[in-house]
């Protein structure tokens, strides 16, 4: 099965669930997803999500200057943001526990 | 807002990447060409030699993935439609690594622009208030600098808020359209001043401080142009031989500007060999080719000859 069909369907929750844990700029946000599992995960499809986050109102961003390079543009959670996650995780629980059970009647079955 | 430094590589594939996001607004295409210039630079300092078109995929599938993410609409089908902008149309040309370093450089000197905008827009108003006072260096509206500073300080913070901001396109045209005018402005009224000042300082030509060959005998009060001897008596002489302490012909300068603005020239005696005698005085002028009110006759100045005493003889007498 194609995971990255998945991801699609749920790369909002999982760019939040970073961000929530610690302020992220974009290409932090990319490693930490790929570091907690998710490694084919795109670029493009985190600054997206970023984007469109940061246009709904769940997201803030703000600058910070680097000694050592361009600045960095960093993405905050917000309330509205906290409480898209708390939907989200409610839907994805309700999601995988059905696609769980169908999956575990399929292997009662077969 | 500082823009990372980046290789001609990275450069090149947010060029193209930018092309694929043309149709966008100006603010997601900003927003999201930035996060990717960003993305580019921090990408760099990774130890991983592969093609930046390996690690990130081809431009266009790149800018496919974030226009999804983004819930923005995919890239419009066929031919560019003909409402896409001239710069659109020039990044579609290819380009000569030598325009591309180029447009980099003008990119990078953008904030400069800013800085030097907001001092002009100033400087103009000021050099175009009709008053006498010097706006130059430091502007001085209705006469103070003070006030001139501040209004500077003012209308560089917002001349550089301008410039970071990304504007719909017919105002940023607008604001290109202003800096041109101002700069062309800035540089005219700047070359009238410029003038101006040269005008003041070229007159008089300054004097030399040393003797030259052009000006052998300088005085304190400038180069000496001519000597006008006189007997005892106070009679004017013509066409003295003048000598110095070493029995070196004593020679002098030459007037180049006279009092009523006729030109002339050194008209020396000339010896029986043919050898212009150059000590003689005074020296002797002639009408340069223009005649009307000009006349050859130069007058003398005027000296404060001294009264001797009239029984006694001026040499100490040898028979005292």
């Amino acid at each position: 099965m194609d995971a990255s069909q998945l991801l699609k369907g749920v790369l909002d929750v999982a760019v939040l669930a970073v961000v929530r844990d610690a302020d992220g700029y974009g290409y932090d946000v990319v490693r930490r997803l790929r570091a907690a599992g998710l490694e084919d995960v795109g670029d493009a499809s985190v600054y997206g999500t970023l984007r469109r986050l940061y246009q709904a109102g769940a997201l803030t961003s703000y600058v910070v200057p680097s000694d050592e390079g361009p600045h960095r543009k960093y993405y905050a959670i917000n309330d509205r943001g906290r409480s898209v996650l708390e939907d989200s995780t409610k839907t994805w629980r309700t999601f995988a526990d059905t696609v769980d059970g169908l999956l575990a009647g399929t292997a009662a079955a077969a | 807002m500082s823009a990372p430094a980046l290789t001609a590589a990275t450069q090149d594939y947010l060029t193209a990447v930018e092309r694929e996001l043309a149709d966008l607004p100006a603010d997601d295409r900003s927003a999201l060409l930035e996060d990717l210039a960003l993305h580019l630079d921090a990408l760099s300092g990774e130890d991983d030699d592969r093609p930046i078109a390996v690690r990130l995929g081809a431009p266009a599938a790149y800018a496919a993935d974030l226009r999804a993410a983004a819930g923005l609409p995919p890239r419009p089908e066929g031919p560019a439609p003909a409402a896409v902008g001239l710069r659109e149309r020039l990044a579609r040309l290819p380009v000569s690594p030598a325009v591309r370093e180029v447009r980099r450089l003008l990119r990078e000197l953008r904030p400069a622009w800013w800085v030097l905008r907001g001092y002009l827009v100033v400087l103009v108003a000021c050099l175009l208030e009709p008053d006498d006072v010097r706006d130059f260096p430091v502007p001085a509206p209705l006469g103070n600098p003070a006030l001139g500073m501040l209004l500077v300080l003012a209308a560089v913070v917002g001349s550089v808020l301008l410039g970071r901001r990304t504007l719909p396109r017919p105002l940023a045209a607008l604001v290109v359209v202003g800096g041109v005018v101002l700069a062309a402005t800035s540089f005219v009224l700047g070359e009238g001043a410029w003038s101006r000042l040269a005008d003041t300082t070229a007159y008089p030509p300054p004097l030399p401080d040393v003797p030259s060959e052009r000006y052998p005998l300088l005085s304190r009060y400038g180069p000496v142009t001519d000597v006008f001897p006189y007997a005892a008596d106070g009679t004017a002489l013509e066409g003295m031989l003048l000598y110095d302490q070493d029995g070196r012909p004593l020679k002098v300068g030459l007037q180049e500007w006279w009092d009523d603005g006729c030109r002339r020239v050194l008209d020396q005696p000339l010896a029986a060999d043919g050898v212009p005698v150059q000590n003689s005085y005074p020296q002797a002028y002639e009408l340069a080719g223009q005649g009307g009110s000009c006349t050859e006759a130069l007058s003398r100045p005027e000296v404060p000859l001294p009264v001797f005493p009239a029984a006694e003889s001026v040499a100490p007498d040898p028979g005292d």
